[in-house]
């Protein structure tokens, strides 16, 4: 297990290495100038921005930017931010993101779960049907329909809640249940699923032969074998929803990574994309491995190494 | 499954709590009228600014030698009570307010501007605007000794700024400028603190620079009406009054958030809500709705009007068959602007002619330039050898932006004229905006869409576009007649004769060489309570000088707030 974990952890390093340096000869492949802006400058001017970014040389660039994250753990200034580092905007947004998005992996996560032995205790009836529409809907529906639906609805008609901001609990709640809704859909489609699976087992069979109740099956026997596909798909479902969504962010006004990140992709804001690119894969390497350990605990049928 | 999900919801209640309580510090919105920007603050220092948010902002925060009449937006004493000028219009002396203090409640002295100038005038600052500090006597010669020769540079002592004493700051200019005292009051002009600053200076791959972080708090130090009391990263800008500032009795608005919204239909439900109190700008999917509703009688709280910018498009002189300006002519005279003003946007915008918006600089009187005439477009387009368009070839048509915005409805309409009137077909491409501006940078387009603002209440912020040496003239234009006439104008000292030189070379531009095409002047404004918030003066300009803005009955207090 220990050698597993090391060999995972060298692996990691290398395809961080890898995605960063594909993210950025792919930003140097792509048109466009950072420094170009509506007003344009005298061309000194935009010379002297380029070499304060040391972006006259691309090879220079990408090696100099590496070796200043590796020795520094600095990511230098940002060009759209410019009285913000790399750091800074990562520091003040990622935080943002990530608990937003734990509480709508939370939501997902047990109404999901709830709302999928729902559907498979009273399978072919009307609860079923009821969350199969239900999680239809949720994986179908944007989350800008469902958000602004829930805007409209809850700031504007009944007025119980802010339209956005960040700060407050109350602020929270609006955006925590538009973004855990396409979760919350995708686990309980799968909890059911998994759920019906492992009923039919022979195991299960077996333990009621054996005189367990219907309880003690449950929650002995059919849970904890079903919950291993819910398990794996939390790993990059946690990784994707931790580091920020662009839509729900930009519609309830939330400061988060999610849209810093697609702002500075179309800003072509290079030092940025490339922090939040390497915060992003360190994130989702991690909890793949982070969940693959989990799943080893959790079924001792699953061999790591 | 219990112990299997025990571990997970644990872990991510202790992950959203933990980064909840990191990162939620909202300040309070208690008394504060929260003004919502139309985009992010891009940065803090004056220097470095260009758009108007970070403009509207470094206003409340800085004081320049000059301040904006609130009304007239006429330069009046700022930081200098005073000031005299050389009969030849050259040399300015100003004499600077002995009380005034920096927000550290240091005196803002001379030094502090030459300081500051000095500063922009080196090219490792890329100050956007530097090209206006060539008003400065030998600035754009030690500006380019700086830039080509950085070891054997010329002397600060070349250009024409000295500190005498204290409180006296001489200025010498390369010719007399009408509104050289308005600059003055404009953010790149603005004062710093070298002391304050000291400490983030850097030299980087051999470049002296500042650290760009000092304009954040606690370390900002400025001397206008505000003192920067939080800055948190795409939350809000908290302003509260400076203690320090001379003229402290004049600011009543205790505390002044500075938001933005990046959606604007979220702003506007923000402000709908009473989250936000003034919005800089008219939602622009609502505007037809809200300016009827207004019209109507039926809402009190939009202020919209016409301002100082233009949009109109940029015709590409360089290539056939768009060099020949016959061709230009007629595809401005297949224009029908008030149809594009009326059925495309829906909005009250006032079509023109001409690139310097009419009646907005005192003095100057705007040409008549080329009207909707498509019978003398076809006409045009005859004698330059391309009947009903035949052997023209498919024109680009470059905008910018992606899917059904304003611009692509102008675009798609102005297509429709030419095709229709003239036989001319477009390819309409949309492109991201640094995409758009490598393109138009590089001339790689036959027509774009393109909007204008100046900076200055002068003709020539419009007019300096289309000549030959302006990095933003897109439209590789370079007419002899008219740098003739334009080097005429700035030769001439006389503010009317001046003018009219000025109006002269308009003419040509707008009526003869056609290097881009007047649609419609620009509108916005702002929405706020007029009852509730007061202070605000919406003006050609869009400037608001948060130094006035406050709630209607006086006190302030959480009660007048929601």
């Amino acid at each position: 297990m220990k050698m597993y974990i090391l060999r995972r952890l060298v692996q990691s390093v290398l395809v961080i290495f890898l995605v960063y340096s594909a993210t950025f000869w792919l930003l140097m492949a792509t048109p466009g100038d950072p420094f170009l802006g509506h007003k344009m400058p005298p061309a000194a001017i935009l010379a002297a921005l380029k070499a304060r970014y040391g972006l006259n040389d691309p090879v220079h660039a990408w090696l100099a930017y590496m070796w200043r994250i590796i020795m520094h753990g600095d990511m230098g200034p940002t060009i759209s931010y410019e009285n913000w580092t790399v750091l800074d905007v990562i520091r003040s947004t990622l935080p943002v993101s990530m608990a937003l998005g734990a509480m709508a992996l939370l939501i997902g996560l047990w109404f999901g779960v709830a709302a999928g032995l729902m559907g498979a205790i009273y399978r072919g009836r009307w609860p079923d049907l009821a969350m199969t529409v239900f999680s239809l809907l949720g994986i179908s529906l944007p989350t800008f329909v469902i958000g602004s639906g829930l805007l409209m609805l809850f700031s504007v008609s009944l007025a119980v809640l802010p339209a956005g901001g960040w700060g407050t609990f109350s602020q929270l709640v609006l955006p925590a249940i538009t973004l855990s809704i396409p979760y919350l859909a995708y686990i309980a489609r799968l909890t059911r699923g998994s759920v019906l699976d492992v009923a039919s087992a022979d195991y299960i069979r077996t333990a009621r032969a054996k005189g367990v109740g219907a309880a003690g099956v449950l929650t002995g026997h059919l849970l904890p074998n079903a919950s291993i596909p819910v398990l794996t798909f939390l790993g990059p479902a946690t990784a994707g929803v931790l580091t920020g969504s662009f839509v729900v962010e930009k519609l309830f006004a939330i400061p988060g990574l999610g849209q810093v990140f697609v702002n500075a992709c179309l800003d072509k804001d290079i030092p940025l994309v490339l922090g939040t690119v390497l915060v992003y894969t360190a994130l989702l390497v991690l909890l793949n491995l982070v969940v693959d350990i989990l799943c080893a605990i959790a079924d001792p049928r699953i061999r790591l190494g | 499954m219990k112990r299997t999900l025990l571990f997970p919801t644990i872990l991510l209640l202790l992950v959203g709590f933990g980064c909840f309580f990191l990162s939620a510090s909202a300040a309070s919105r208690r008394g504060a009228i929260v003004f919502c920007e139309a985009g992010q603050i891009h940065t803090l220092d004056p220097q470095r600014m260009t758009w108007m948010q970070d403009i509207r902002v470094a206003l409340g925060l800085w004081e320049g030698l000059t301040q904006y009449n609130p009304k007239t937006l006429e330069p009046m004493p700022g930081i200098a009570e005073k000031w005299t000028l050389s009969p030849d219009g050259r040399t300015y002396h100003f004499y600077l307010r002995s009380g005034a203090r920096w927000s550290n409640g240091d005196p803002v002295t001379a030094q502090n501007f030459v300081f500051s100038w000095r500063r922009m005038l080196h090219p490792s600052t890329a100050g956007g605007y530097v090209a206006l500090y060539f008003h400065l006597a030998g600035a754009r010669a030690y500006f380019y000794s700086l830039v080509h020769h950085p070891r054997h540079h010329l002397a600060f002592s070349t250009v024409g700024v000295q500190a005498r004493g204290p409180h006296e700051l001489v200025v010498h200019l390369t010719r007399p400028c009408g509104y050289f005292l308005s600059l003055m009051a404009f953010p790149p002009f603005f004062p710093l603190d070298a002391g304050s600053m000291q400490r983030f200076l850097t030299h980087t791959g051999g470049f002296v620079h500042y650290n760009a972080r000092w304009t954040r708090p606690p370390w900002l130090v400025t001397d206008g009406p505000y003192y920067l009391a939080d800055w948190r990263f795409h939350e809000y800008l908290l302003l509260k009054p400076n203690p320090y500032y001379y003229d402290r009795t004049a600011v009543h608005c205790r505390r002044l958030l500075v938001e933005n919204y990046p959606d604007a239909q979220s702003a506007f439900l923000a402000y709908q809500s009473g989250t936000v109190n003034v919005l800089s700008f008219i939602p622009g999917n609502f505007a037809p709705a809200l300016l009827h509703l207004e019209a109507a009688g039926a809402r009190h709280d939009v202020h919209y009007r016409p301002v100082f910018g233009t949009w109109f498009m940029d015709i590409n002189c360089l290539r056939p068959p768009l060099n020949d300006r016959r061709v230009r002519q007629a595809l401005a005279m297949a224009i029908n602007k008030q149809a594009i003003v009326e059925d495309v946007l829906r909005l009250p915008e006032r079509p023109v002619n001409v690139l310097v918006p009419p009646d907005s600089i005192p003095g100057y009187r705007s040409p008549a330039g080329i009207g909707y005439n498509p019978a003398g477009a076809r006409k045009l387009l005859r004698q330059a050898g391309f009947p009903g368009g035949r052997g023209l070839r498919r024109l680009k048509f470059l905008i910018i932006g992606g899917g059904q915005t304003a611009e692509a409805r102008i675009a798609q309409a102005v297509a429709h004229m030419w095709q229709k009137r003239l036989g001319i077909r477009t390819r309409i491409v949309q492109e991201e905006s640094k995409i758009f501006h490598e393109d138009t940078v590089n001339h790689n387009f036959d027509v774009d869409l393109s909007g204008w603002y100046g900076d200055y209440r002068d003709p020539t912020t419009w007019l300096n576009l289309f000549r030959a040496s302006n990095p933003n003239n897109h439209t590789g234009l370079n007419s002899r007649r008219y740098e003739a006439l334009m080097r005429e104008a700035s030769r001439t000292v006389d503010p009317q004769n001046r003018l009219a030189a000025l109006s002269a070379a308009e003419k040509l531009l707008v009526s003869d060489l056609i290097p881009a095409i007047p649609l419609y002047q620009a509108s916005d404004g702002y929405m706020y309570n007029r009852n509730r918030i007061g202070g605000i003066r919406p003006n050609v300009q869009l400037i608001t000088l948060f130094k006035y803005i406050h709630w209607r009955n006086h006190s302030g207090a959480a009660g007048a707030v929601r």
